[in-house]
């Protein structure tokens, strides 16, 4: 038995339209490989629906849903800035039933917020799966929370049957986290970027060129140490959005806040960092003179080539980019690429139409197909980059590039190319 | 509060405690979710999957899925995975979302034997009970649908052994250690024993129930295959060394408690889970609440509790000695297993 797999011709050829089944989530069976245990389960790693959401500084959750829903929180409630963050209101199957459990909220709320040494700005509510299918109406009873207990009450929902649905789990946790952002008067020199639950790296040359403008407030919700600067937010005279996902937060901004966006997204190719770059600038009215940053850039690139013109690369989706298209840019840059462990979507086809030009035998694995159980570990590849690759590669050099401080621009490129040389020499 | 919890989290749910019974029986297991639950079956509370694998497969329910109750769908994902995946049987274990919408699993099992040349099998869990439920009618499910007699063997069955009932993976080596000086083979159900070892669990001379999530289908074989069962953990005694205490409180479940207290009889035995009155003296305790443990300990003047660090948070003014009894369905401690 053999994973199934596709080369990147095999999927060109076969165009956007026609991807095939295997490759398609829910097409079949998930498999919760070990190599993306992130997918399937939001508390284990990364930011999933639980962590995203106390992102807002001073707030709690309280999980309002069976044992099942919550028990891998502790994995996150262990690390120290989650600690005494997270609660439990457990349903039984009466509550399934009568719904009892949703007028205990309220109670549950005093009761926690009386336990704690620091009183919590915010309380969110996290609801699962079981209470998309009774239709509960969490805004309005989080709504009526708010008023029993003086406390600010929102609802998250990690519901994961709708996750390839209009407005998945981690696109809503996103407008969550921004909802108790007020209308306020905007100033001309702040701005937000949205889009992570973590800040870029502080060296990003994005900071430098917007401080050039003339933005003297940057402000991501990751570097709010309390309540009072988190809704200093809505001063912003525009949002930068990163990470598409975070585009249903941006409108949502835009239509209670008058905050309009702009949206750039993280890219590993060089010119294309180059070219988002004054398309940004030109929308802001601003000059980017990023001539120096690009030019370091090349070369640590081209000298990393010189150095190891052979290596071939394993790509996995368990990381911060986008699998196709760092495999494109490795590709142009000079090396090669035998894997990419990621399930295509029609987006992906901007560049699997480009690679099965210049590297026809890529071959490409879905993580949660089910013969992925065969997926014998090998080494195909010199460098694994991704979580998921470093599983199945083992053998190969590793690169997780799954940090929580994200890479961005030629900092974000430069970085990974340092992480390279320091497990490649 | 009835619910509330504030210090620990929810511990392993029936689900779990289901796929833990079948995870090494060369089974397809599909857990009738949307993708969370079998997350945090294979990311969570089953230590073993990053170093053993098994054929766990979420249904990938959707929204539409659920609302339609699209059954057809699901057996046509069963009939793929059985056509890529060589299997000895499947299992379909329920979570929330089949319980929501009221899924007919023993419909859905009918219906996929009749398209399967593998043994099918349902637990209808819901995710809202602890785990030692969905142990106890996964080993139900199993041997009813599977266990036979081909011989008489030198061989102990042994019942209630799967990681959640544990607090470290080496705890199965013991009991098999301590059972071997007296039978040929042991045979620990959920925890090595062979799908063939299953179908002729009716050939080994006596049972061993070690953890009350056992005991409904040990009473099953023996009045089947007229098999006697014993309840105890055979090598308990090589997890907590005796000392001075002359008040401990031991709380894990009740088994492995019971099997502790045999050495320190002037113990209390507490459990969170199951407690079967057969084993249960009229002293020990059944705690419901976090609000139950701690009335409880701060009541009685404990000189030592032996049980999963995971709970000392509700008794932070706790004074006495603690000794760690890891539990994997209360703390989920990977570091300990």
């Amino acid at each position: 038995m053999k994973a199934v797999h596709y080369s990147v011709q095999q999927l060109s050829e076969l165009g956007k339209e026609q991807i095939p089944e295997p490759l398609v989530y829910g097409s079949s069976f998930i498999y919760s490989s070990p190599a993306t245990l992130v997918y399937n389960s939001p508390g284990a790693q990364g930011f999933g629906v639980k962590r995203a959401a106390l992102s807002v500084p001073e707030s709690i959750m309280l999980l309002v849903a069976p044992g099942c829903c919550s028990r891998n929180t502790s994995a996150i409630a262990e690390m120290p800035a989650y600690q005494d963050r997270y609660f439990y209101l457990m349903m039984n199957e009466t509550d399934l039933v009568t719904s009892r459990h949703l007028k205990k909220i309220s109670t549950a709320i005093r009761e926690i917020v009386d336990s704690l040494e620091t009183k919590p700005k915010v309380v969110m509510i996290c609801i699962t799966c079981v209470d998309a299918l009774l239709a509960t109406d969490m805004e309005a009873i989080c709504k009526k929370a708010e008023e029993e207990t003086g406390v600010l009450v929102r609802p998250v929902y990690m519901y994961a049957l709708t996750r390839e649905g209009h407005i998945p789990p981690m696109v809503y946790v996103r407008r969550s986290i921004y909802s108790m952002l007020q209308k306020q008067t905007r100033k001309a020199d702040a701005m937000n970027i949205l889009g992570f639950f973590s800040p870029l790296i502080e060296s990003c040359e994005l900071y430098t060129y917007l401080q050039k403008a003339g933005i003297r407030t940057i402000r991501e919700i990751s570097r709010c140490t309390n309540f009072e600067q988190y809704q200093e937010m809505s001063q912003a005279n525009f949002n930068l959005v990163l990470d598409a996902q975070a585009r249903y937060a941006a409108a949502d901004l835009e239509k209670r806040c008058g905050i309009p966006y702009i949206e750039c997204r993280r890219l590993y190719q060089v010119d294309k960092i180059h070219s988002q770059y004054q398309a940004l600038a030109g929308v802001l009215g601003i000059e980017i003179d990023d001539s120096e940053q690009m030019e370091q850039t090349i070369r640590t690139i081209l000298q990393f080539r010189d150095a190891h013109p052979d290596l071939c690369f394993a790509i996995g989706e368990a990381m911060n980019g986008d699998p196709f298209e760092l495999a494109y840019a490795l590709l142009r840059y000079g090396f090669k690429v035998s894997e990419i462990y990621s399930a295509p979507n029609k987006e992906s086809y901007i560049y699997i139409d480009k690679i099965s030009k210049i590297s026809p035998h890529t071959q490409v694995y879905s993580n949660m197909e089910p013969t992925m159980l065969y997926y014998a570990s090998h080494q195909s590849a010199d460098v694994a980059i991704g979580q998921d690759a470093c599983y199945y590669q083992q053998k190969a050099k590793q690169i997780p590039w799954n940090e929580d401080i994200q890479p961005f621009g030629y900092v974000g490129l430069q970085k990974l190319f340092a992480q390279l040389k320091g497990v490649c020499g | 509060m009835k619910g509330l919890r504030k210090y620990l989290t929810p511990f392993a749910p029936d689900q779990s405690g289901a796929t833990s019974v079948f995870y090494d029986m060369g089974g397809i297991i599909v857990i009738c979710d949307a993708g969370g639950c079998t997350g945090n079956i294979c990311g969570f509370d089953e230590p073993r999957w990053t170093s053993q694998k098994s054929a766990i497969f979420s249904a990938g329910l959707r929204d539409m899925d659920a609302i339609f109750g699209q059954d057809e769908r699901l057996l046509k994902k069963l009939q793929y995975v059985s056509e890529q995946i060589k299997a000895n049987f499947i299992a379909l274990i329920g979570t929330p979302v089949p319980a929501t919408i009221g899924t007919d699993l023993l419909g859905i099992e009918r219906l996929a034997q009749k398209k399967s040349s593998i043994p099918v099998l349902s637990v209808s869990t819901t995710g809202m009970k602890n785990y030692d439920a969905g142990i106890q009618e996964a080993y139900l499910a199993l041997f009813r649908k599977l266990a036979g007699k081909t011989a008489n063997e030198d061989r102990v069955g042994v019942i209630g052994c799967v990681p959640l009932e544990l607090g470290h993976l080496s705890w199965a080596g013991f009991i098999e250690k301590e059972l071997k000086k007296t039978h040929k083979k042991v045979s620990i159900y959920g925890m090595g024993a062979s799908f063939e070892e299953v179908c002729t669990a009716g050939n080994a001379q006596k049972n061993i129930v070690v953890s009350p999530s056992g005991i409904q289908s040990a009473k099953y074989l023996q009045k089947t295959f007229g098999t006697p069962y014993e309840v105890a953990f055979p090598g308990a005694e090589r997890l907590v060394k005796a000392g001075p205490w002359q008040k401990p409180l031991i709380v894990h479940q009740q088994v492995l408690a019971n099997s502790l207290r045999e050495r320190i009889p002037t113990a209390t035995v507490g459990s969170w889970f199951t407690m079967d009155k057969t084993y249960k003296k009229p002293e020990d305790v059944h705690f419901k609440e976090e609000d139950d443990f701690e009335q409880f300990v701060t009541s009685h003047d404990f000189d030592c509790i032996i049980a999963d660090e995971a709970m000392r948070k509700i008794v932070r003014n706790y004074k006495g000695k603690w000794i760690s009894l890891p539990h994997f369905a209360v703390s989920g401690k990977r570091d300990v297993l």
